[in-house]
């Protein structure tokens, strides 16, 4: 291989995914997949109404069809009630523990009422419609706005005025802050629902054996989480359940971060006929299992005339739906990262409210919060730069926070790599921001405009945030053909941990990464990890992989200078193998110390048996499991240019640069791939996604992809452009700190801005669709 | 009522039972074995089940298996022969084309039935012949660039 960089063996190039080759072929590894002799398939009765009381249940006429072995209604299922959270401990005080397996109260259309399980989908789907039930219909509210009025109908009695959680957050002297305001801005951003796309559904097969223990298989972003979640609501101790780590799972971006309802009901199924069920979720099920949060935010902000922020204050309403699940955090992060953290300001305030409505539950997704804070916040920005003749990368830079500065959100750590001016200074050039042209000024219909976003804070996982995980674990194995085998709880969801983790394995040990095999875990047999969620696995798990390497490492040398009669002081690994240091002729390959130490003691040779030693015995395996050391930010800008036709609304993207600060880049193809997936997802917030409903009875009228308008491929800019400033993060894996979640907030507001940009017409509504841009050009 | 009948798949006859309103994509699967035609939305509108009939790309969920019956259906477990892979699967690999992977054997058979039709597409092709497989990880950059690494080596 030619070496680009010749201090490294591994990190810093393009290695191939050992998956890719599966993946071409087939890819056999999915969930969906799998089947196992004697199987049933398991489907879910939903509720038509928004609102309502289930006041009888009927199933005689569904038990009696041929093939039906086992119905599950409300009062078949434990009701202890639970969060689906994978992240955070299952009885953590900031949860909202909400949901039942089944209920008997229906909260949004579509929720579950009873399921069943049969010898075939076609029988199992037969006899959902001869299921008979009683619906004492209720009132149902749909605006969370509205929902928070007095006299809305109420979802819980426990949450009075629907909300879920109300956090508010101040620091400094808000009132002050506008008072010293040369300008005050106020303006009102509003998010859309939109659905996470990934291309496997949600599925799972839940087994039983004969003693009783659960062994699940699911396409899902967490192993242990999903672990804890179903041990809880199924009322089990954890021993008693088995998560499998999915090989592959065909994509999660945050919509596989909590336990689905598939996954107790499949278990329930097992554990009462002791057969494997399997329950695949339809494409309609998938758009009403998970979404990100629409949220309403009022801002109004205070600046100097130089544009210096003198206050900030925000109001966030966040539609959580029918459940808290995840709209209880998302809140919370929302308005921390989408808010209250990325510029620097004394005075500043921020009050979020997740709402109960009847609409469809939340989830997570991609940015957690923050595409819908940094949607409102940079185009602020933008607006506050036009009005004040203030260059926006300048206006970016005065109020950013500077590398070596305490980090904004714990103290405890410091922005020890922060190359957030970079990321400005160096996109700009490359878009040819100096040439921006003023709002509105191109002659034509077509008008084309340049516009700008950041996320200038961002996380590597959740280190210092109350009541989420946030430790991980690796082993790591060398074996006698001089390859290593690494097995981790972290599940790659595409976005190339099987790759990246094997690089960080391999740099450690001096080895090309494939030799370095992910293997195949669960929850019995590896370390705990946190969920890949939060941008965190290349720098969590990624310094977990390394300690575990590293730990082998040591033993390779120990057994290494026995046989080489030195010091393990003495020896050192290069390019794979042991030498004596200051006498290379004296050296062994990994895998020949490997051989020996997996050796029998006595060796039989012509002279007859001779001992080895004990000391050399044993396989040579490395383990780790550890929180990681801090919580390094990432810095990111991204630069938009957009052709907009001003007679009919629509919006091209032409072109896109990114640059990021991610510490060391791992694999460039890798990160690269990543951050053009993330501006598809960006896009389709920006222009064209929407989970739209029956606001008479809740339904979900676009339930598939002819009516859900995710981004294709003629639809995509085909210039995307990546700028990696590579920073050396110090408390990163060789100095990688993360990447996953920025690539997605920033391009909505920067395509608002390149919009505005071109035709000097605003729109502070997601999507923006032909006619919002229309209307904001005064011509509907 | 089940039908017995024969379809030609990856250039071998199949007798098999079918029920007349499976589609080719559930006989493909829970059939013959084929999953590397995966299921993504059922309903014709994800392309994750892409196959070649007679030499075009279609949906198989979107086909009746009967009306497959007397042509020739490419899955991707026919683009490899004796292990060695095609040109578009070496050239996914390559290109770093490959992310979660649950769309790509639908985009590689939706490649193939263009380059069988146009070796040489000029991007805007490529992009048209994709426009009904959805990807969700790569923004279909890397994808574009694979098919038009193949499309130079054919």
């Amino acid at each position: 291989m030619a070496r680009k960089n010749s201090a490294t063996t591994a990190i810093g190039k393009s290695a191939p995914r050992p998956d890719a080759y599966e993946k071409v072929t087939g890819g056999k590894g999915f969930t969906i997949n799998l089947k196992l002799p004697g199987m049933l398939h398991a489907r879910i009765l939903r509720s038509p109404y928004p609102h309502a009381r289930i006041r009888r249940i009927d199933t005689s006429r569904a038990e009696k069809l041929p093939g039906v072995k086992a119905v599950l209604t409300p009062k078949d299922v434990p009701q202890t009630k639970f969060s689906p959270v994978l992240f955070e401990p299952t009885l953590a005080a900031t949860m909202v523990q909400d949901m039942l397996i089944l209920s008997d109260r229906i909260r949004y259309a579509g929720e579950p009422v009873a399921a069943l399980a049969a010898t075939s989908v076609e029988i199992a789907e037969e006899a959902l419609g001869l299921i008979d039930v009683d619906y004492e219909v209720l009132p149902a509210v749909f605006d969370p706005e509205e929902a928070l009025k007095p006299g809305a109908p109420q979802l819980y009695e426990t949450a009075p005025n629907n909300v879920a959680v109300g956090p508010v957050f101040s620091f400094g002297d808000i009132e002050k802050g506008f008072a010293e305001a040369d300008y005050i801005f106020e303006g009102t951003y509003e998010t859309q629902r939109v659905h996470t796309c990934y291309m496997e559904p949600r599925v799972c097969v839940a087994d039983t054996d004969s003693r009783g223990r659960l062994t699940i298989w699911s396409s899902t972003q967490h192993i242990f989480g999903l672990r804890e979640k179903l041990a809880f609501a199924l009322g089990l101790p954890e021993s008693q359940v088995r998560v499998m780590k999915p090989p592959y799972i065909g994509g999660g971006f945050g919509g596989k971060l909590d336990m689905g309802l598939h996954e107790p009901i499949c278990a329930l199924f097992s554990m009462k006929t002791r057969r494997p069920v399997r329950l695949e979720q339809t494409r309609y099920e998938e758009f009403i299992s998970t979404t990100r949060n629409p949220i309403k935010m009022y801002l109004k902000t205070g600046v100097k005339k130089d544009g210096t922020f003198t206050a900030r204050y925000a109001k966030s309403i966040l539609d959580t739906g029918a459940h808290a699940t995840h709209g209880a955090i998302v809140v919370m992060v929302h308005g921390f990262f989408g808010f209250l953290l990325p510029y620097r300001c004394e005075n500043k305030k921020w009050e979020g409210c997740s709402v109960y409505t009847n609409n469809m539950v939340g989830g997570g997704y991609r940015g957690y919060g923050c595409p819908q804070g940094a949607f409102a916040v940079e185009s602020q920005i933008d607006e506050i730069c036009e009005k004040l003749k203030l260059d926006p990368v300048e206006f970016r830079l005065k109020n950013a926070h500077k590398e070596g500065d305490p980090h904004p959100f714990n103290p405890g750590f410091t922005l020890s790599t922060y190359r957030f001016e970079d990321c400005l200074v160096q996109g700009a050039e490359r878009i040819g921001w100096s040439e921006r042209k003023a709002a509105g000024s191109g002659r034509g219909s077509k008008k084309k405009g340049i516009g700008l976003a950041t996320q200038p804070l961002w996380v590597s996982g959740c280190m210092g945030f109350p009541d989420i995980y946030e430790h991980s674990g690796a082993i790591v194995k060398l074996n006698v053909d001089g390859t290593a085998d690494l097995a981790v709880a972290t599940v790659d969801l595409g976005s190339g941990q099987i790759i990246t983790l094997s690089q960080i394995a391999a740099e450690e040990l001096t080895l090309s990464p494939d030799k370095v095999r992910v293997t195949a875990a669960d929850t019995d047999t590896v370390p705990f990890d946190a969920p890949a969620h939060a941008s965190r696995v290349t720098y969590s798990t990624g310094n977990a992989v390394k300690a575990a390497a590293a730990s082998a490492k040591k033993r390779l040398l120990e057994v290494a200078a026995s046989l080489l009669e030195a010091s393990p002081e003495d020896v050192e690994l290069v390019e794979g193998t042991v030498r004596v240091k200051g006498a290379p002729k004296k050296s062994m390959n990994i895998a020949d110390v490997v051989k020996r130490a997996e050796s029998p003691f006595l060796v039989m040779t012509a002279q007859g048996p001779q001992p080895t030693s004990v000391q050399e015995k044993g396989t040579i395996i490395g383990v780790s499991s550890m929180a990681p050391p801090s919580n390094p930010s990432p810095a990111t800008a991204e630069f938009v240019e957009v052709e907009v036709d001003t007679e009919t609304g629509e919006v091209d993207v032409l072109r896109v640069v990114y640059a990021h600060d991610i510490g060391r880049v791992i694999n460039p193809q890798g990160a690269e791939g990543q951050v053009e997936g993330g501006f598809q997802q960006g896009m389709g917030f920006a222009l064209s996604e929407k989970i739209s409903f029956d606001q008479s009875n809740g339904a979900c009228l676009s339930g598939d992809f002819l009516n859900y308008k995710m981004p294709t491929a003629p639809e995509m800019p085909t210039q995307i452009e990546s700028i990696f400033i590579e920073s050396n993060e110090p408390t990163g894996p060789f100095g990688a700190k993360s990447l996953a979640e920025p690539c997605v907030i920033v391009p909505a507001p920067a395509i608002a801005n390149a919009i505005y940009n071109a035709t000097g017409a605003r729109v502070r509504q997601l999507p923006i669709t032909p006619e919002r841009v229309l209307a904001a050009l005064g011509k509907l | 009522m089940k039908k017995i009948l024969n379809l030609q798949v990856n250039g071998e006859t199949h007798e098999i039972a079918v029920n007349p309103a499976d589609t080719l994509l559930h006989v493909l699967r829970e059939g013959l074995g084929l999953i590397g035609t995966k299921r993504g939305c059922d309903s014709g509108g994800c392309g994750c089940c892409t196959v070649l009939v007679d030499g075009k790309a279609v949906y198989s969920c979107m086909l009746l298996a009967l009306s497959a019956v007397g042509k020739s259906i490419v899955t991707i477990e026919g683009l490899s022969t004796d292990g060695k892979l095609d040109p578009l699967q070496e050239a996914f690999i390559k290109a770093g084309a490959v992310q979660c992977g649950f769309c790509v054997c639908g985009m590689i058979i939706s490649s193939k039935g263009l380059l069988m039709e146009n070796p040489h597409p000029k991007e805007a092709e490529i992009r048209q012949a994709l426009s009904g497989n959805l990807c969700r990880c790569t923004g279909y950059h890397k994808i574009v660039e694979a098919v038009r690494i193949a499309s130079a080596h054919s």
